[in-house]
């Protein structure tokens, strides 16, 4: 039996197609038997530009603001939203501003969240019961988000008062960061401006936003002769602006940085 | 990275038994095919160095039984083939030889395995264990098993 096992198995051998097929597929594979390391650093390099792409594209998908929220009183500030609703930047235009940015921690908090924290906060508490103005400017580029923030935001401000809220699309006030005026002031600024077109980016950048409010109306009343303070709202664009409607909180002045307003 | 010549030596000398163990495993040509590009493919690849002809044969054998079941065992390749599709392969076994052909590929694998090793290899049980890392009285086993049940199968006093 050895034998014919042995002359059976030997009957079959590779033929020489299919010894030259597996050579050229070698040869092929190795680039000519040159680049054998390639064929795993191909694959390494191959999972490494996934890598990242990924964190990249993360990163960007992330830190990538889609909606700015101006919040004006006379701090001025402005919130960079991503698209998760994470506060993800925050920039003050004025002293006023960078004072309350550096005493709040509102870094990747939700935005309703932060800009609660913000209302809440005791100075601007204090500001708003001055009679001062506040106004949130929803800055997007008409997304769903957008709306969706800007829904937030009247919610936020509903019952609570001298609050305005209103939208803006990101092309109505582009020129805003390079005349050095927060989104929401550079609105009120081109309403001004509508009226009186004397008045500078400048002028307007120190003053409070019922300082602008009043120059607003005392401007109204000069070219049309009439007013109605009890009704205006800041916003000309879009005509979605909301005034807050509860009730005042008191007129209890108070000392410190808004002596002199 | 194995050179072209060491890659040419190889072929020369260890395809004869590569395409036999797929024989004695595998049921398409295509498969034979797809496993010498695996197998050589390991070898140019492979940094293992090799302290003599003898454990390089072996590392052949095991290598290419390996991947022989890798395929088998994927999905696409569990499709069933006649006895007779496989002997049907480009080159031709001459009738004398079929009907013991018929017989080891009527075995379960493990049997072929050490069928052709013992017998065309000239292994012993225990190189045969060592290299199918199995341990050699399962070897001894197989070998007895399998020569019954050829002896069964091909009859006669020939195979005594």
């Amino acid at each position: 039996m050895n034998e014919k096992l042995r002359e059976a198995f030997g009957q079959v051998q590779a033929g020489d197609g299919l010894k030259a097929k597996t050579k050229d597929y070698i040869a092929e594979k190795t680039r000519g038997y040159t680049r054998a390391g390639h064929i795993r650093y191909r694959h390494l390099a191959a999972a490494l530009v996934c890598v990242a792409v990924f964190f990249i594209g993360g990163n960007w998908l992330y830190f990538t603001p889609t909606v700015e929220i101006s919040i004006d009183i006379n701090p001025s500030l402005e919130l960079g939203v991503n698209r998760y609703n994470r506060i993800i930047s925050f920039e003050s235009y004025n002293d006023e501003g960078q004072e309350l940015l550096d005493s709040l921690d509102i870094k990747f908090m939700d935005y309703s969240e932060a800009v609660n924290k913000i209302i809440e906060d005791e100075d601007v508490a204090a500001l708003l019961s001055d009679d001062e103005i506040m106004t949130i400017a929803v800055v997007g580029t008409d997304s769903a988000q957008s709306e969706e923030i800007f829904a937030g935001m009247q919610t936020c401000i509903a019952g609570r008062n001298n609050m305005y809220c209103y939208y803006a699309h990101s092309d109505e006030v582009r020129e805003a960061h390079e005349v050095g005026l927060s989104y929401g002031k550079y609105k009120a600024f081109l309403e001004v401006q509508a009226l009186d077109p004397d008045i500078t980016a400048g002028q307007i950048k120190d003053m409070s936003m019922r300082e602008i409010r009043d120059l607003i109306d005392s401007l109204s009343d000069g070219a049309e002769g009439e007013a109605d303070q009890a009704e205006e709202q800041p916003d000309n664009g879009k005509g979605y602006g909301q005034k807050g409607n509860g009730s005042g909180k008191g007129e209890k002045r108070r000392r410190g940085k808004t002596d002199g307003w | 990275m194995r050179s072209e010549q060491e890659v040419n030596r190889a072929v020369e000398e260890y395809s004869g038994m590569v395409r036999r163990l797929c024989m004695i495993h595998l049921k398409s040509y295509a498969d034979t095919e797809d496993i010498f590009q695996t197998v050589f493919l390991k070898y140019v690849l492979s940094s293992v160095p090799f302290e003599s002809e003898e454990h390089e044969k072996a590392w052949f054998i095991r290598v290419t039984i390996n991947a022989c079941k890798d395929l088998l065992k994927s999905f696409f390749h569990k499709r069933v083939i006649s006895l007779d599709e496989i002997l049907e392969k480009p080159e031709e076994i001459r009738e004398e030889y079929r009907e013991v052909w018929e017989a080891v590929l009527s075995l379960p694998p493990k049997y072929r395995e050490v069928i052709y090793l013992h017998y065309y290899e000239n292994y012993t049980a225990p190189e045969i264990s060592r290299i199918l890392g199995k341990k050699v009285n399962t070897i001894y086993t197989l070998l007895t098993r399998s020569r019954q049940m050829l002896r069964e199968k091909l009859g006669g006093e020939e195979y005594e």
